[in-house]
């Protein structure tokens, strides 16, 4: 299974929006898309939950990555649009607090 | 439901999409509630992918066999690889409050399951075990604590 993924930039911000399961075949994707926007002069990355409807502990494993990569490079990573399964994976491990989380992509760009 | 539903994948990610649409399907049919089904699958893709990672090694073609059973109460399900077989003492989950990427999919079946239980008495690989009381509901993180 695999996921799409969407890039939009909106002046110093960046939002991938993802589409499909995010598991064990396919964050490895999410992966590579994410590391290099924390490298360029984004100020804010978005990453848009709103087309997964299913996530796993690797996915959840390079959200924190990116984390911790936005933490290094002193940019925003904010997360948006959670869906109700993504959202309760994210609370059975403890982290629905320790990212910025929106209801919505545009609440996430908002400054 | 008295007869198990059996499946066979290869041990490659690319096959976890499928057995999380049978074991759906199968909670389905028997009016599992959308979140309780939800984390059951989730635990299911865990123990899978645990087994591609640590017991294959890797992605490869050896089988992981999946039992489903839903009897009175109780959903069971076993997982059975032929990889390298586990250290059952070094198998716990990490502390939470270290942020840090992976080592989540234990303490997802640890959390969500009411019984996890490993089996390494065999030639070669681990049957893995875990149990769910349907009846109960959900377990909230509460409920179960710190984990």
């Amino acid at each position: 299974m695999s996921i799409d993924l969407k890039l939009d930039k909106t002046g110093d911000a960046v939002t991938v929006s993802v589409t499909g399961d995010i598991d064990m075949s396919s964050s490895t994707k999410m992966r590579d898309a994410l590391a290099p926007l924390f490298q360029n002069n984004n100020k804010v990355v978005v990453v848009d939950l709103s087309g997964v409807s299913y996530i796993d502990s690797s996915g959840i494993a390079t959200l924190v990555e990116g984390l911790q990569w936005s933490h290094n490079s002193k940019n925003k990573f904010r997360l948006a649009a959670l869906s109700p399964g993504v959202k309760d994976v994210f609370e059975i491990a403890r982290l629905l607090t320790v990212f910025e989380v929106f209801e919505t992509k545009e609440q996430a760009l908002a400054p | 439901m008295t007869q198990p539903i059996k499946l066979s994948i290869p041990g490659n990610p690319k096959y976890l999409g499928l057995i999380r649409k049978v074991l759906q399907e199968l909670l389905d049919n028997h009016d599992v509630p959308d979140d309780t089904a939800r984390r059951l699958i989730l635990c299911v893709d865990e123990a899978c992918a645990n087994v591609i990672k640590h017991s294959y090694e890797g992605p490869c073609e050896e089988p992981i066999e999946a039992t489903f059973t839903i009897e009175g109460n109780d959903f069971k399900v076993q997982i059975r690889d032929y990889g390298k077989q586990c250290d059952i003492g070094q198998i716990k989950p990490r502390d939470l409050k270290d942020i840090k990427p992976g080592g989540l999919g234990t303490h997802f079946m640890n959390e969500i399951m009411d019984e996890v239980s490993y089996c390494t008495n065999r030639a070669n690989g681990t049957l893995l075990t875990m149990i769910k009381k349907l009846k109960t509901g959900l377990t909230t993180t509460q409920d179960k604590g710190d984990g």
